[in-house]
């Protein structure tokens, strides 16, 4: 800062080239806020306003303990959301080996077409068609939510496994062929201890996914917070919806935060 | 620990070796040729005959085609025509079960060591018992004693044993090599190929390596074949001297009859510096 002929890193731009930044900023900037100012900021069958509905949602709840109170009975819906998307991801995560050796290249062979197309076919249906499938089939509750995450986990995890199993190294697998094992026990212990790690950390990953995906699911009857946010929010019931909103942040920050320090010392 | 085949019954007159040792020819290839895809010819013609207990180098510039040469013998190469005799059966168009035991027969240490590197150096040397132990006891890890201590008592003779706990990729290059020279020796095998097994060592510990091996290979009368570039440790360590080139087999015979001009002959060119590996002292 002292001196005047600092290096810059960059560039020096032209004048020209500085004015029409400028102008392309400002016509940004314009049809923001022109857009922000003709667009109604009303709830379709509610008179009031958004910034009441904000302020309804994420203040009014801390001004009185009438709402405090409510915060342990959401957090115990949470958790349960929490518990089915575990529920859901260690099952996914197992029944997605299987199919994702199968999909890789290396180990599934010519198979391994069939296991690309079964988890193309898991990855292309969103999972809140098989929330209202299993809704639907099995009733309102967490079970069907379980069933929906775990089947659109595998979709995911599968393909991620097996692009894991398409890097390792062969050479290990070759070395146990070479002294007589068969493939059951190439896999298992030339391959396993290379991936395991790696299959732990996007299970993980998937987990964090999977908990804001309950959460969805909720909406259509799947069990968890969902539930009583969808009732809420038809109620017009802003201060609870406000508290559900404000708890989903907290844990799914929190998980975040865990999740990132779990697969950091994983591999 | 085998169970001898029925094909080992010899003739009366074949036992009349004075050294009681059974003079077999162990490995024999009969006009073996091995023809790449893409139309390059790796092994052309070969007649080979390697006896019990020899400990045979195969020497030849890289693409000579060295180690599709010793691939044949544990299959792990297919010949595109030809015969592979290993203790006098037929191996060529193994399969399946039988293609794994005759590789439980033949053992095979590989250059860069291919060990599983997250596990520890006593799991990876009981993988070569993998061939003698069934899928679903393997699978559990469960080994047993006798063959644990058999992996403890090899892993002594490699100079590793108290290393046994420790991850393999925790250990240096010449460690790993020892490693896998008891994973090999674990397998309790008849034959031992080499594919260039101190190509990435330094020169006082491929040395050291060489050395376990030979002891090894001598101890437990193992024929031992090994790929090998560097002439010197050929001509210090080799019972025998196989030189190849361009596929073909262009010198065979005891390591006594082996000088420089022999390997002229088989680079068909000058010996170079970076053709020997150097002494023990070396890199030092």
């Amino acid at each position: 800062m002292s001196e005047q002929k600092e290096i810059s890193l960059k560039k020096a731009k032209t004048a020209s080239t500085k004015r029409l930044i400028a102008v392309i900023i400002g016509l940004l900037a314009f049809f923001y806020i022109s857009a922000f100012w003709s667009q109604e900021w009303t709830v379709p069958g509610s008179r009031v306003s958004p910034l009441t509905i904000l302020y309804r949602m994420f203040v009014v709840p801390f001004t009185s303990l009438e709402y405090l109170q409510k915060f342990p009975e959401r957090i115990l819906e949470m958790l349960e959301t929490i518990a089915i998307a575990y529920a859901g991801g260690i099952a996914a995560s197992i029944i997605a080996m299987p199919i994702a050796f199968l999909a890789s290249r290396n180990i599934g062979g010519p198979l391994s077409y069939i296991g690309k197309a079964i988890l193309n076919a898991i990855r292309s249906i969103p999972s809140i068609i098989f929330a209202i499938l299993f809704v639907a089939a099995l009733g309102v509750g967490p079970y069907p939510g379980v069933l929906a995450i775990s089947i659109n986990s595998i979709g995911m995890l599968g393909k991620l496994y097996a692009e894991v199993i398409e890097s390792i190294d062969m050479n290990m697998v070759d070395a146990i062929r070479a002294s007589g094992g068969n493939r059951v026990q190439a896999v298992w212990y030339g391959v396993f201890p290379q991936v395991l790690p790696d299959f732990a950390s996007f299970s993980i990953y998937r987990f964090e996914i999977d908990v804001r995906a309950s959460t969805v699911l909720g909406l259509v009857g799947a069990g968890g917070i969902g539930v009583p946010l969808m009732i809420a929010q038809q109620q017009r019931n802003w201060e609870d919806v406000g508290i559900i909103l404000i708890i989903v942040i907290v844990f799914v920050t929190l998980i975040d935060k865990i999740s990132g320090e779990i697969r950091e010392k994983l591999v | 620990m085998y169970n001898e085949p029925p094909y080992r019954v010899f003739e009366p007159s074949e036992e009349t070796n004075q050294n009681e040792q059974e003079v077999t020819c162990v490995i024999e290839f009969k006009n073996l040729s091995l023809t790449y895809p893409g139309g390059v010819e790796a092994l052309k013609n070969i007649n080979l005959k390697i006896e019990q207990g020899e400990f045979v180098v195969i020497v030849g510039l890289s693409g000579a085609g060295k180690s599709t040469l010793i691939r044949c013998i544990n299959r792990m190469t297919d010949p595109t025509s030809g015969k592979i005799l290993v203790d006098e059966e037929d191996v060529t168009y193994l399969k399946d079960r039988r293609l794994r035991k005759l590789r439980t027969k033949v053992g095979m240490i590989f250059q860069d060591y291919n060990l599983v590197k997250r596990l520890s150096v006593l799991r990876n040397v009981m993988a070569g018992r993998l061939g003698h132990t069934g899928t679903v006891k393997s699978l559990l890890g469960i080994f047993p004693q006798e063959d644990l201590k058999l992996a403890m008592d090899n892993l002594e003779r490699v100079g590793i044993k108290d290393k046994a706990y420790v991850r393999a990729d925790q250990l240096s290059g010449g460690q790993q090599q020892r490693v896998s020279i008891a994973r090999v020796i674990t397998q309790q095998p008849k034959v031992i190929l080499a594919d260039e097994p101190v190509a990435s060592l330094d020169p006082p510990t491929s040395h050291t390596v060489m050395k376990d091996l030979r002891r090894i290979s001598k101890e437990d009368d193992l024929t031992t074949i090994v790929n090998l570039h560097f002439i010197d440790m050929a001509m210090e360590y080799a019972d025998r001297i196989i030189g190849m080139r361009d596929g073909e087999i262009v010198f065979d015979g005891p390591v006594t009859d082996v000088t420089e001009e022999t390997f002229e002959q088989i680079y068909d060119r000058p010996i170079r510096v970076d053709d020997k590996r150097g002494d023990e002292s070396d890199g030092q």
